[in-house]
């Protein structure tokens, strides 16, 4: 018999039961459904946090001071002082650096005619626009000679921009910021982003700026350096260590008094976490498609009890036991294979709509959709073979004699 | 004599229900010519019904040799046993046994499903049995749809359209009114007249009556 008659006899077969036919699928229909819109939730997520951590820019390492220390009492990491901006011109030294941004903030009051806002105020270098991956909308950024000359210039971010009512024709007007005068020279590109961390929500001015007006000395909080390529980054790390310690004169038995974090370790290891997580939503979501297919078992042993004597006529007039095999096994499998294929479209209409809910984007995986179709095709497989041996091995005699 | 198509030499069937052993025939020698009209008759419990599982290649036997149409059938196997039943033997049986749900055609086709023949033929084929037997346009019923002599009449269909060398009928009209059951009777005679062979399985002595020869079983022995 050809594969055409069998699938043909069991489409006939289920068409003649439909209702029992849908109740059986939808076992197979709820499995392979909720493990494409699982997977497709864990692959959104892991693509909405990675796309969010390279928005804080790309090759990131950023140099924080380490803990204040005075005799055995540790204060809070990055309470020191111990990185200045001499720090920052050694590192901007090394190679494979792509750029250097100390950074130093300070929370002030910026006012701009009626509005005014308190926000950070974020004192750097023009290498700032590379390391954090920002780009200027209206305007231009921090030089160096402004840097150098200590100007009273700002660059403000889309959302302060925004709080303050600035728009483009703003470039050039006066706001106050910290009751000074500084003059806006740009308006940043808005990144994205809310709450606390908003990376909108900042002015930048040169370093030195806010080092005469605000913070005094000629220490800073951070130090970011961009790494010119992803697998010098481990290099880039330790050489900086070693010239920091150096420039610290740190003794070979001390301890760093600054730490670096890598910005690709979070990352690797956020998306090997929801990674992680993909599987074990994919994995929860497959013990459905298992007892999806126990139902498809458990039909296809009754189906065999119940057809016991078509069973029988069919081998009385000429059936061998591989076409009866065959014909079970077509019926598990069109039951299952129509169950994945319902199971994969409900699937994709449900991932569609979890990715619109929570604003990342929809993406069609083809391993996905390949990998149900044929899981749901091995349960059809692996749950029919018993019923149609069962059915296989039926004898004639007593199947015809079945009432 | 003309070839046998059914020669059963010294056949016994035994069947072991745990330590006890039931012989339900018993060293039966028997051969049917081609084109012979043979009944089986005896009451129940005589073996007739394991003769009709014998002959029919549904059960070996447990002693003795069986030749169908040339081929010994103590040496097959199931798969074996399946093919000879499909090219050899039409079956007609006492409640019909037509496939639930299934159109006349379909069931009348199915036969020829198991030879591997195309779809388009099958439907020829089967039309045209269909078309012989007066059920040209029951072609779409299901059997739940036909009266029991109309659905016995499909059954005989099932049965022709392979051209079976033999046709093996079990009671065929043990279901059916009087009416139905001559018409039946009348069928086979006929078939029989257009040189087919037939081996009819049987109780009824008036029934058998309509053979060219009768054989009496009794406590699965051959009495007559």
């Amino acid at each position: 018999m050809s594969i055409f008659e069998l699938i043909r006899l069991a489409l006939s077969r289920l068409g003649s039961s439909r209702l029992r036919a849908a109740l059986t699928m939808l076992g197979v229909i709820i499995g392979v459904a909720s493990v494409v819109a699982l997977v497709s939730v864990g692959q959104g997520t892991t693509s909405s946090i990675t796309s969010r951590l390279s928005s804080l820019g790309t090759n990131l390492l950023t140099v924080n001071p380490g803990a204040a220390r005075t005799g055995n009492t540790f204060g809070a990491a990055g309470s020191s002082n111990s990185l200045t901006t001499d720090d920052a011109d050694a590192i901007r030294t090394l190679d494979d650096v792509a750029g250097v941004a100390p950074e130093l903030s300070s929370q002030q009051l910026v006012v701009a005619g009626d509005s005014n806002t308190t926000t950070s105020i974020v004192g750097t270098t023009p290498d700032y626009m590379t390391v954090r991956a920002y780009a200027v909308w209206q305007g231009s950024f921090v030089s160096d000679v402004m840097v150098d000359q200590r100007l009273n210039v700002a660059v403000l971010g889309a959302t302060t921009a925004q709080d303050l009512g600035l728009g483009a024709d703003a470039i050039g007007s006066s706001v106050s910021i910290g009751g000074l005068p500084f003059q806006v020279i740009g308006i940043l590109q808005a990144k994205g982003g809310a709450g606390a961390q908003n990376p909108d929500d900042q002015v930048i001015v040169p370093i030195s700026t806010v080092q005469k007006y605000f913070e005094g000395g000629d220490t800073v909080r951070t130090i970011g350096v961009s790494v010119s390529s992803a697998p010098q980054m481990d290099t880039v790390k330790a050489e900086i260590t070693a010239l920091l310690r150096d420039q610290h004169e740190l003794a070979a038995d001390a301890s760093d008094d600054f730490t670096i974090f890598d910005q690709a370790q979070l990352l690797e290891t956020a998306s090997s976490i929801s990674g992680t997580l993909t599987i074990l939503l994919g994995g929860i979501a497959s013990i459905s498609l298992v007892v999806g297919g126990i139902g498809i078992m458990n039909i296809m042993l009754v189906s065999v009890r119940e057809r016991t004597r078509e069973i029988g006529i069919r081998k009385a007039i000429g059936a061998r036991a591989r076409d009866i095999l065959s014909q079970f096994l077509i019926e598990a499998l069109t039951l299952s294979l129509l169950g994945g294929v319902i199971g994969v479209l409900v699937g994709l209409g449900v991932s569609a709509l979890i990715a619109r809910v929570a604003g990342w984007p929809f993406t069609l995986d083809a391993t996905t959709l390949i990998a149900a179709t044929g899981f749901s095709a091995a349960v059809g497989i692996v749950f029919g073979v018993w019923p149609a041996r069962q059915a296989a091995v039926l004898d004639p005699i007593t199947a015809l004699r079945y009432e | 004599m003309t070839a046998a198509i059914i020669d059963l030499q010294s056949v016994s069937r035994i069947y072991s229900t745990g330590r006890v052993e039931v012989p339900a025939l018993r060293d039966v020698t028997m051969t049917v010519g081609e084109g012979e009209f043979l009944a089986i008759v005896g009451p129940s419990g005589s073996g007739k019904s394991t003769m009709m599982h014998i002959v029919g290649c549904l059960d070996r036997p447990t002693a003795g040799t069986y030749r169908l149409a040339g081929t010994t059938v103590g040496d097959l196997d199931d798969d074996g046993l399946a093919r000879l039943r499909s090219r050899t033997i039409g079956f007609v049986f006492q409640s019909y046994n037509l496939l639930p749900r299934t159109s006349a055609l379909d069931n009348v086709a199915a036969p020829l499903l198991y030879q591997g023949v195309s779809r388009r033929e099958r439907v020829q084929r089967s039309t045209a049995v269909l078309d012989r037997l007066g059920l040209r346009d029951r072609l779409d019923h299901e059997p739940t749809e036909l009266s029991g002599g109309q659905q016995q009449r499909v059954a005989l269909a099932r049965a022709l359209v392979t051209e079976p060398a033999l046709i093996l009928a079990d009671e065929p009209t043990g279901n059916l009114d009087t009416a139905a059951g001559a018409e039946v009777i009348a069928l086979l005679r006929e078939l029989h007249r257009q040189g087919r062979t037939i081996v009819l399985i049987t109780h009824d002595t008036e029934i058998a009556a309509a053979a060219q020869r009768q054989i009496h079983l009794r406590d699965g022995r051959i009495v007559a």
